[in-house]
């Protein structure tokens, strides 16, 4: 369900956040699926489980998780699934700006990184 | 009375004139894994022996399930596991009576654990020691150390000579036990991409000293490069709170700095009129950086 990178700078806490919050945003999560409990993730990933219980800790904080007795923890059922477009952009914001950096250090215009950007969108449109 | 596997407060050893350890304190609590980084030299083997009794601290304490290491009484010590980085085997055994021998200490020995790892590790039973590999020497080694079900494990660079998949069951094998039955595990590799995984805090020492100690989360998160943009042909002068390196280059500057935030960066781009790009770094990076 992750794919997650132990060797990345990032850590594994905000890997596992940042999927999930951009699973559930899109739909890809929807309210009610079962998530991977920490003891499974951790020995399918190698990775240590104290990581993977801070990311479901916060993503319950945040509404975006709920927790059950016994049983896997689910996608909220009022899903803040469809988040306010506002929230869904603030997600998105660093990727952007990593690309305009990019776009400007190769000097590129404007207007040539939106049409870039249009292009791949429409191939990815299937 | 503490219930902290490891407790250590102004930790010092040292050998003759030759201060090896300074001021060390810190906890290790059940399911903990504690990842121990340093150079050659850094004091690693003789912290993990501090802890384990063989040698006593010059002076403060390390107390191990409440009880000072240097005088653990038995039912203490049954509890501690121990992988040490040069085996010691018996060349003249084989497998199955090396068990044996150490299985007749603990009353706890799970040999149901242990041959199941042995088949699943590819271990041998009827093979004589001396006829071993140094990896599968360290396989028994460790094996050694798992029978009793130690509550806390420690050990000293314990795969230098696995190879990859070995290290992988290894690794896996700590993973269910401190995920299933909140052990609490020491240990010092150099493999650092090994202690990225398993480790949830980590110890960097340098020249004696715990140079920095906690989450490895938030060591990810604190000592970041940051690649620093001015306005300008020339970048203006500015302090870098917390900086460790800096090189400048005309109108951009790279820095590698610790205690990282993005309250730090806000203010640093405005009081300096910069633009910060920062970059995140793997622990192996972390440690290079520290060791500039």
């Amino acid at each position: 369900m992750f794919i997650l990178n132990p060797q990345s700078g990032i850590p594994i806490y905000r890997q596992i956040l940042e999927q999930v919050r951009r699973m559930v945003a899109s739909g890809q999560l929807p309210p009610g699926t079962a998530l991977p409990s920490v003891r499974d993730l951790a020995l399918r990933h190698t990775i240590n489980p104290m990581t993977i219980s801070r990311a479901y800790s916060i993503l319950e904080t945040e509404g975006l998780l709920e927790r059950h007795r016994g049983r896997p923890m689910t996608v909220a059922s009022q899903a803040k699934n469809h988040s306010q477009l506002p929230k869904r952009l603030q997600q998105i914001g660093p990727l952007v700006e990593q690309t305009v950096v990019a776009a400007k250090q190769l000097e590129l215009s404007e207007a040539e990184l939106v049409k870039a950007v249009r292009r791949e969108w429409e191939q990815n449109d299937d | 009375m503490t219930s902290n596997a490891v407790e250590a407060s102004n930790l010092k050893k040292a050998f003759g004139e030759k201060q090896v350890l300074q001021d060390m304190s810190f906890g290790v609590s059940p399911g903990d894994v504690i990842g121990v980084l340093g150079k050659n030299g850094a004091g690693k083997t003789t912290l993990l022996e501090l802890m384990l009794g063989f040698t006593a601290p010059t002076a403060g304490a390390v107390r191990i399930f409440g009880h000072e290491s240097y005088s653990l009484p038995g039912d203490i010590k049954a509890r501690v596991g121990f992988v040490p980085q040069q085996d010691e085997l018996l060349d003249q055994l084989t497998v199955a009576d090396q068990l044996r021998v150490i299985a007749s200490f603990y009353p706890r020995w799970d040999s149901e654990l242990i041959d199941r790892l042995c088949s699943e590790w590819g271990v041998n039973v009827n093979a004589r020691i001396k006829s071993m590999s140094v990896g599968e020497r360290q396989k028994l080694s460790i094996l050694l150390a798992f029978g009793h079900k130690p509550e806390l494990l420690i050990l000293d660079e314990p795969v230098a000579s696995l190879d990859p998949i070995a290290r992988r069951q290894f690794l896996e094998q700590l993973l269910t036990l401190s995920t299933d039955e909140k052990r609490a595990i020491v240990f010092s590799s150099h493999i650092v991409s090994d202690i990225e995984r398993l480790a949830n805090r980590i110890w960097i020492l340098k020249e004696g000293r715990l140079d920095w100690q906690g989450d490895l989360d938030s060591l990810k998160e604190s000592i970041v490069r940051l690649h620093i943009r001015g306005a300008g042909p020339e970048l203006p002068a500015f302090k870098i709170p917390g900086v460790l390196n800096v090189r400048r280059d005309g109108a951009f500057a790279t820095a590698v700095v610790r205690d990282w935030t993005p309250e730090a960066q806000e203010a640093l781009e405005k009081s300096a009129s910069v633009q910060i790009e920062v970059e995140t770094l793997g622990l192996e990076e972390i440690f290079v950086e520290l060791h500039r």
